[in-house]
């Protein structure tokens, strides 16, 4: 056994995140380690990494309890972790990125440019791939970036690897890519750990898969003597109906872009020229590659971001000009991405949260006074309405789980009947039992005539609500499938820019 | 005439260029000086006391630098151990050593804003055999001190030690991404004091320079908001030494060209504030000019 834990408790208050956990991954197999939001696995990692400590038990290295006290202590026993949100500094080259803080450098200080591009080389050759070494980080795409971060694991000496959720961020022949990359690194002896949500990808790499639950390990076994739909019941622990994908009744346009050109923050044009119509009662789905030009329709639609061209209108209204609050007033309402910075104001408390931007209704203010007593009976109804698991509606709302937060924000972008909703990675962060509701939500809307604008970077949410799919690729469509006409892999080809027959 | 506002152009910059490299260093690390003109000012006023009574200009120098130094790392340590904004507490270091540098020559030297002592050493200028007759190129590489000197060699030298050396790919890595930085094993907040400590050493020359290297006594004014005027030169040159050095090297020139202006009829007051002036006119300039730029990229490549 090469990495493992055995008997190991950590208790967050009255919370047991991780409740006697055992596994063990074996030298030279790809262990994943599956399980919803809150089963415990990012405090699993963050132990095992030496970020964290465990209460009670220890985590086993070559068959021997350790005490990790810091990161170091984890890497100089050769495990090193590549995270969700990617760890190399912008403003650096890919190959300056590779060495920090282990510089091949004279006595003098001088870095070693030819030393370090050679084991730049024989990494990539090992890894089986290629890359632009001075290519500065910020240009690199984001599987590049994966990548790189990856070999600089091994180039530290690393040889245990732990990855958390790498494929959220890639395309599906990317994903293919990483699952080559890491089965030739098993085949050198390295150990890999696969922390995954999605169970296709678990299956197709991992020898060994430990399944989570609520802090516990519910199982731990062979993959090839189970299944994906048994790994999924032991996940959730009951089955959880997926909402059945009804088909729609399109009605009238409701949010319609014409040739629109907008620009990131930074004054790049990313959307070069998009036509989108969204009819009531109709899910439209962009899909693409995270960058392609998405967070920039966006942006230019709820009127966030800078447009240099294109109208944008809503129920034949021109919004293009208007600042967000008159689009809101039109009846635009708008689910963001990142909950924690844009999507509620996480020192707020719930009914705050709850009522932000709709505070200017009859029903909620007065001469600019909060009438106290309706919020709160509005908030209570709304709140039991979307099963927002609370203690009390005055608390932060940071106080709930990303699950429950992305509740309150769906309720209060879904409350006063707006005409279309933009639904931004409706589900990141969310447990599979909450991705099934904001699913049923968004389908419901639908269903009443809502018009949904749906982004996601999950192409099996897209496959599973949207009526239509746009594929954008360096801000231009490169096709569009309707519901049942294409596959996944046509999809992931228009993704990666090869236009649709 | 073209040749004396050339070779006063440079000698303007100098206290400028040596500061905005300083500070150029510390923002790449991650923190921006506003204090750098507190710096200049404790420099400014040490050089010129260890100059007085024939004092040596390279102790001078040095004491410059070292109080420079020291008052960086004070202000360094506020900000990366105790967490205090960098800009309130550089605005507060400038009010703090200014009232400071009014007390001490109050209660030391009995006076209020300028300081005149006896036999102070000034900073030696050499002429280059050779080139000191050429025309316009005398006036620019010629009759110049040390620190004119070494400020221009900072400036190809800065950019090769950010490119090419450990330490200056580590101090971009820390002030670019401390959270990073530390994960891999570098102490990206000691990597920020030191390069205040660089910017401080900097600015307290440059300082000194103003006090010993042009005038040859101390005023409470001294720095006449240089040290803003470095910011702006690093800001604008956009943490690119030569583009840094273009900068100093504009307010260099106006300072120059008002000083000749000087006594022509028109208020000194007025005629004072054209380097400051130019500045801004520049900079919106520039600004102006880069979002042209930026409207006119053609969308369909």
């Amino acid at each position: 056994m090469r990495l493992g834990a055995r008997g190991l408790v950590r208790r967050f208050g009255t919370l047991t995140a991780n409740d006697r956990v055992d596994f063990a991954a074996r030298r030279g197999t790809v262990h994943a380690i599956v399980g919803g939001n809150g089963a415990g696995k990012s405090t699993l990692m963050r132990i095992l990494q030496g970020v964290d400590q465990p209460d009670e038990g220890s985590v086993i290295v070559d068959g021997k309890p350790v005490a990790f006290r810091h990161p170091a202590d984890a890497f100089a026993r050769g495990i090193g972790m590549v995270h969700q949100e990617f760890m190399l500094v912008p403003g650096l080259s890919l190959l300056e990125n590779l060495i920090l803080a282990r510089e091949p450098a004279d006595a003098l200080g001088r870095l070693d440019i030819p030393a370090a591009l050679a084991a730049a080389r024989a990494l990539e050759h090992q890894a089986g791939v290629t890359l632009d070494w001075h290519m500065p980080v910020d240009d690199a795409p984001v599987h590049v970036r994966q990548i790189v971060e990856i070999l600089r694991l091994l180039y530290r000496g690393a040889d245990v690897l732990i990855l958390d959720e790498p494929t959220a961020v890639l395309a599906p022949s990317q994903v293919r890519d990483l699952i080559g990359l890491l089965q030739r690194l098993k085949a050198d002896g390295r150990t890999i750990l696969f922390i995954s949500h999605k169970l296709d990808e678990v299956m197709s790499v991992a020898d060994d898969i430990t399944v989570m639950r609520q802090g516990r390990v519910v199982a731990s076994l062979a993959a090839a003597a189970t299944s994906k739909a048994a790994i999924a019941e032991m996940m959730i622990g009951e089955i959880v109906d997926a909402p059945a994908a009804r088909p729609a009744s399109a009605g009238t346009a409701v949010l319609s872009v014409v040739d629109l050109v907008a620009t990131d923050p930074r004054g790049i044009v990313k959307l070069r020229g998009v036509d989108l119509t969204v009819h009531a009662g109709e899910i439209v789905a962009v899909a693409g590659v995270a960058g392609n030009g998405q967070d920039e329709l966006v942006a230019a639609v709820t009127g966030l971001g800078r447009r240099l061209r294109g109208s944008v209108t809503l129920a034949g209204v021109d919004i293009a000009d208007l600042p967000p609050s008159a689009r809101r007033a039109r009846g635009l309402a708008y689910l963001s991405p990142d909950r924690k910075a844009e999507g509620l104001c996480i020192a707020a408390s719930i009914a705050d949260n709850t009522i932000a931007g709709h505070h200017r209704r009859p029903a909620f203010s007065a001469g600019g006074i909060l009438r106290r007593g309706a919020i709160a009976r509005h908030v209570e109804t709304l709140l039991d309405r979307y099963s927002v698991q609370r203690a009390a509606s005055d608390l932060p709302i940071s106080s709930l789980s990303g699950g429950n937060q992305q509740r309150v924000a769906i309720a209060r972008e879904l409350d006063g009947a707006p005409k279309v909703l933009v639904s931004c990675q409706p589900t990141r962060g969310v447990d599979i039992r909450g991705i099934a509701f904001i699913h049923r939500c968004l389908l419901d809307y639908r269903d009443r005539g809502g018009a949904v604008l749906l982004v996601s970077e999950e192409l099996d949410e897209i496959i599973a609500l949207a009526d239509r799919i746009v594929v954008l690729f360096e801000g231009r469509r490169t096709g569009e499938i309707r519901r049942g006409d294409g596959d996944i892999e046509a999809i992931g080809r228009m993704m990666l820019g090869e236009r649709a027959a | 005439m073209i040749d004396n506002i050339i070779h006063s152009a440079l000698i303007m910059t100098t206290p400028v260029l040596l500061a905005a490299l300083g500070g150029l260093i510390n923002r790449v690390g991650g923190l921006v000086n506003i204090g750098l003109g507190a710096m200049m000012l404790s420099g400014a006023l040490v050089g010129f006391l260890v100059a007085a009574d024939d004092g040596s200009w390279p102790l001078a120098l040095a004491a410059a630098g070292l109080a420079g130094a020291v008052t960086a790392l004070a202000m360094s340590l506020i900000v990366t151990r105790l967490g205090a904004d960098e800009i309130i507490v550089g605005l507060g270091l400038n009010i703090v050593v200014a009232g400071l540098v009014r007390f001490f020559l109050k209660s030391h030297f009995h006076t209020s804003g300028t300081l005149g002592l006896p036999a102070v050493t000034m900073l030696p200028r050499y002429d280059l055999p050779g080139i000191a007759d050429l025309p316009v190129l005398g006036a620019i590489f010629s009759g110049h001190d040390i620190l004119t000197w070494m400020s221009w060699v900072l400036v190809p030298a800065t950019v090769w030690f950010l490119a090419r050396t450990r330490a200056g790919l580590r101090l971009r890595a820390a002030g670019a991404a401390p959270g990073p930085a530390r994960a891999l094993g570098l102490a990206p907040l000691a990597i920020r004091d030191i390069s205040s400590v660089y910017a401080g050493f900097l600015s307290g020359l440059a300082g000194a320079y103003l006090a010993i290297g042009v005038v040859g006594i101390f005023n409470e004014g001294i720095v006449a908001g240089r040290g803003f005027i470095a910011l702006a030169a690093f800001y604008f040159g956009r943490n690119r030494p030569v583009a840094t050095a273009m900068g100093a090297l504009l307010f260099g020139f106006f300072d120059a060209i008002q000083i000749r202006l000087q006594g022509r009829g028109v208020p000194a007051e007025l005629v004072q504030m054209l380097p400051y002036a130019m500045v801004i006119v520049f900079l919106t300039l520039v600004a102006v000019a880069a979002r042209r730029r930026a409207q006119k990229v053609d969308v369909h490549d």
